[in-house]
């Protein structure tokens, strides 16, 4: 009697399956990223060029609609600095409440530089879950867990997921459940007067809703309106990623549970499930091999770099 | 079944849900192709082989879909095998019990059993990360919120997921000389001299 029948062959697998899909989590996260690249390195050339296709079929969410190709080229850098102004006005409020607390200690400046790196969305999570974007980039490239992403300049997507393979990696969209509470600030969209800025910001921790949408809760009395700008500013996220924009205030309602607080829910400025190209904010000197991204910008000064947090 | 047919036609699959579904998105709602190979591989493969086709379905879709796992280091995206797999295997075994009943060479049976092996497929993955979720996996394998929501969300794609498949059912139709399938019946087992005859 053969040993190997068909229907033996089937039961093993799915004894096998049934194994496998009792096993935590943490005992399959340590060799299922390399089983998962191996197994998906045939689909890899098909998926790079259908992501092509899927683009030409349905352009990915323009930013800046209608506009002349100059126009969006200065629009953009114009959000890219205005990203950077922000963080840079952040992380002076930060130095500035450091100086008050600890006026006798000099700190080192905590800087951290960081390089763009341009990748391009090659795959979506087609079961459960959803949600994650899949890059064809990696640490190769210099892409590290935590990285932020970056879409239209300032716009943030999410930031990268561990086990980052050498040539792939996922992104936790901002939008995902599981991208846990942000801390932000709403920041007016009537022009601060000089000096001041995102240091005017209303302080509001969010949390992701799905769908496009994050839900927070501020103060009744903060004067939040629909269309302002909300930026993160959260001390668990990279350097990179502070002032980066989560989004605009798509409506600011009463809270039931307290009357003096409202509810704020904002909304990404762009789908992330039709991204096409986003940029990962890399720490400078990551990896020196990788090849300089074309939105380049002045890099800033290496320094230290802090780890994402977990998610609650 | 031919499997050096159905592998290639899997990755391609797997690959088309991957990274070119998404452009036929409505409102969030996803189709996938991947019911629909499977739904065309149950009504005409053998047992064994409907049932080892549904495994490696649920491998691919495994893989292509990472999960979040909790790490001393933040999350990290890693695939969990195991959960789809069984999923497909058990949508598998219920639509090889119900198939003799099914007029299988027309394409709207194609696109129904599709429907019916996607909504079969979510329900099995949820039960299994339901049960995972009680002590294996700090996220729910199925992405946050309620089960329910995501059964609901599935519902939807399983619906769009069957319009989809009429086109794609009639086009894997067409092939059905190609795959040698055990209950295809003699009419289209592949002869390459009736091939090559244009027959």
């Amino acid at each position: 009697m053969a040993l190997l029948t068909p229907r033996r062959l089937v039961a093993a697998a799915l004894g096998a399956a049934a194994l496998l899909a009792a096993m935590p989590a943490s005992w399959q996260r340590g060799w299922t990223p390399a089983v998962g690249t191996l197994l998906w390195l045939p689909a890899r050339p098909l998926a790079y060029g259908l992501s092509l296709v899927r683009v030409r079929l349905r352009a990915p969410d323009d930013p800046y609609p209608a506009r002349p190709e100059e126009l969006r080229s200065a629009m953009e850098s114009a959000d890219r600095l205005q990203g950077e102004l922000d963080a840079e006005r952040l992380r002076a409020d930060r130095l500035e409440a450091q100086l008050r607390e600890l006026s006798e200690v000099v700190e080192r400046d905590r800087r951290g530089g960081w390089r763009p790196i341009l990748a391009t969305v090659v795959e979506r999570n087609a079961g459960r879950p959803p949600g994650l974007l899949g890059l064809d980039a990696g640490s190769g490239q210099g892409i590290a867990e935590g990285d932020p992403v970056v879409t239209g300049g300032n716009r943030l997507v999410g930031r990268i997921a561990g086990g980052v393979g050498a040539w792939r990696s996922f992104v936790i969209p901002l939008d995902d459940r599981r991208s846990g509470r942000i801390d932000a600030l709403a920041v007016p969209a009537e022009k601060p007067a000089a000096g001041a800025g995102a240091r005017d910001g209303i302080l509001v921790q969010v949390v992701a809703k799905a769908d496009r949408t994050l839900e927070g809760e501020l103060e009744s009395n903060a004067p939040v309106k629909p269309g302002d700008a909300v930026v993160l500013s959260d001390a668990s996220w990279p350097h990179a990623a502070q002032g980066m924009r989560l989004g605009l205030v798509e409506s600011v309602g009463p809270l039931d549970s307290n009357p003096l607080r409202r509810r704020i829910t904002v909304r990404m400025e762009f789908d992330p499930a039709r991204l096409s190209k986003v940029t990962v904010k890399t720490a400078a000197g990551a990896a020196q091999a990788a090849p300089p991204a074309p939105t380049a910008p002045p890099a800033a000064p290496a320094g230290a770099r802090k780890k994402g947090k977990g998610t609650p | 079944m031919r499997w050096w047919v159905f592998l290639p036609v899997a990755i391609l699959v797997a690959a088309l849900d991957a990274a070119l579904m998404p452009a036929f998105a409505v409102w969030g709602h996803v189709p996938h192709l991947v019911p629909v190979l499977l739904a065309f591989v149950l009504l005409y493969a053998s047992r064994e082989a409907a049932i080892g086709g549904a495994l490696v379905l649920g491998l691919l879709a495994d893989v292509a879909s990472p999960a979040l796992v909790a790490g001393a280091d933040g999350p990290a995206a890693a695939p969990i095998l195991g959960p789809h797999m069984l999923a497909y295997a058990g949508a598998a075994w219920v639509v090889l019990e119900t198939r003799t009943w099914l007029y299988r060479r027309n394409t709207l049976t194609l696109a129904f059993t599709a429907a019916v092996v996607a909504v079969l497929v979510s329900l099995g993955f949820l039960a299994v990360a339901g049960v995972r979720a009680a002590y294996a996996d700090e996220y729910p394998l199925w992405g946050g919120g309620r089960a329910v929501s995501a059964l609901g969300a599935d519902l939807l794609d399983a619906l769009w997921t069957a319009v989809l498949a009429v086109p794609a059912g009639w086009l894997l139709q067409r092939t059905l000389g190609l795959w040698a399938f055990a209950t295809a019946g003699p009419r289209f087992a592949f002869d390459p001299r009736s091939a090559r005859a244009g027959g």
